[in-house]
């Protein structure tokens, strides 16, 4: 018997990442995500621990490729949109994405940016990347479409000459000065040390 | 996966992705196989390790060997591989001996 939550958390990853194993505590394992939709089946409580990622940027083949690869691992996982899967004329440019993810023009190559990965909790952090420079890099590519929008949402205020627009675009910098620090930081640290 | 293309030096987590399909392995064997070899020092994340088997595939040094038990997919070094793992041997070697010697002049 499932129990569904209701949350919406866009892009901030990490406090999606907090949430559900604050549910995992509790004894509530994920079984379903859907829009605003999170399903959870009972379960020991602290059996389960999550990580979320951002895979916005992978082409639908390499999204499937690596979440493949991670359910070989033996963890589950579930793939999800980062914005309530609204899409205007069902296309999307994506200038910060790797080759083959720069269009996205069907269903299955958008609403899947966000993967979350669940695996059995053996006590030991649960962290996807290894490295400093692995770390930087996925902090880099969190980055990257914030500082593309607020570019945008800029471009668009001065050319209109909107100040809601530009108070867009300003708000747009705050996460992507936030992954900017994380990104120096571990970035810093790989230059002496691999992990 | 950031190698010094230049000089050739691999990073630690590459040469011991490389090494652990020396026998043909999956990808939890992998992982397990460096926690296991390093001493519980390094341990791959998974994401880390998707990375340097796509690197390491693309840059040929290692190939698919089919499908193991459950239909994991199976990873072995190919000969440009074993070579590149050789060279990073002989590097770390000559890195051993000139700091053993440079140590032992500071001691001096």
């Amino acid at each position: 018997m499932s129990r569904g939550y209701y949350r919406y958390f866009g892009p901030f990853l990490k406090a999606q990442e907090r949430w559900l194993n604050r549910m995992a505590d509790r004894g509530l394992r994920l079984a379903e995500v859907g829009k605003l939709r999170y399903a959870f089946t009972p379960c020991p409580p602290g059996q389960v621990r999550y990580c979320v990622e951002f895979v916005g940027q992978k082409s639908r083949e390499e999204q499937d490729r690596y979440g493949c690869f991670l359910e070989e691992l033996g963890y589950r996982v579930f793939f999800r949109s980062v914005n309530l899967d609204f899409y205007l004329g069902k296309i999307r440019l994506r200038p910060w994405a790797d080759r083959g993810g720069r269009w996205a023009v069907s269903g299955g190559s958008y609403g899947r940016e966000i993967l979350i990965v669940e695996k059995e909790n053996d006590g030991a952090p649960f962290q996807l990347h290894t490295t400093w420079a692995d770390r930087a890099a996925a902090w880099g590519v969190l980055r990257r479409p914030w500082l593309f929008l607020a570019a945008f949402l800029g471009i668009m205020a001065l050319a209109v000459g909107s100040p809601a627009l530009g108070g867009l675009a300003l708000a747009a910098l705050i996460p992507a000065v936030y992954y900017q620090i994380r990104l120096a930081r571990d970035r810093r640290r790989a230059q002496t040390e691999e992990w | 996966m950031r190698d010094n293309a230049k000089g050739g030096a691999l990073t630690e987590v590459t040469f011991f992705v490389l090494l652990s399909v020396v026998t043909p392995r999956h990808g939890y064997a992998i992982m397990q196989f460096v926690e296991e070899r390093t001493g519980g020092r390094l341990v791959l994340g998974a994401g880390t390790l998707y990375g340097a088997l796509s690197a390491l595939e693309e840059k040929g040094w290692i190939a698919p060997a089919g499908e193991g038990g459950g239909r994991k997919r199976v990873y072995r070094i190919t000969q440009a591989g074993r070579q590149a793992a050789e060279r990073e041997l002989e590097r770390l070697r000559q890195v051993a001996a000139a700091a053993e010697e440079i140590l032992k002049e500071g001691q001096a």
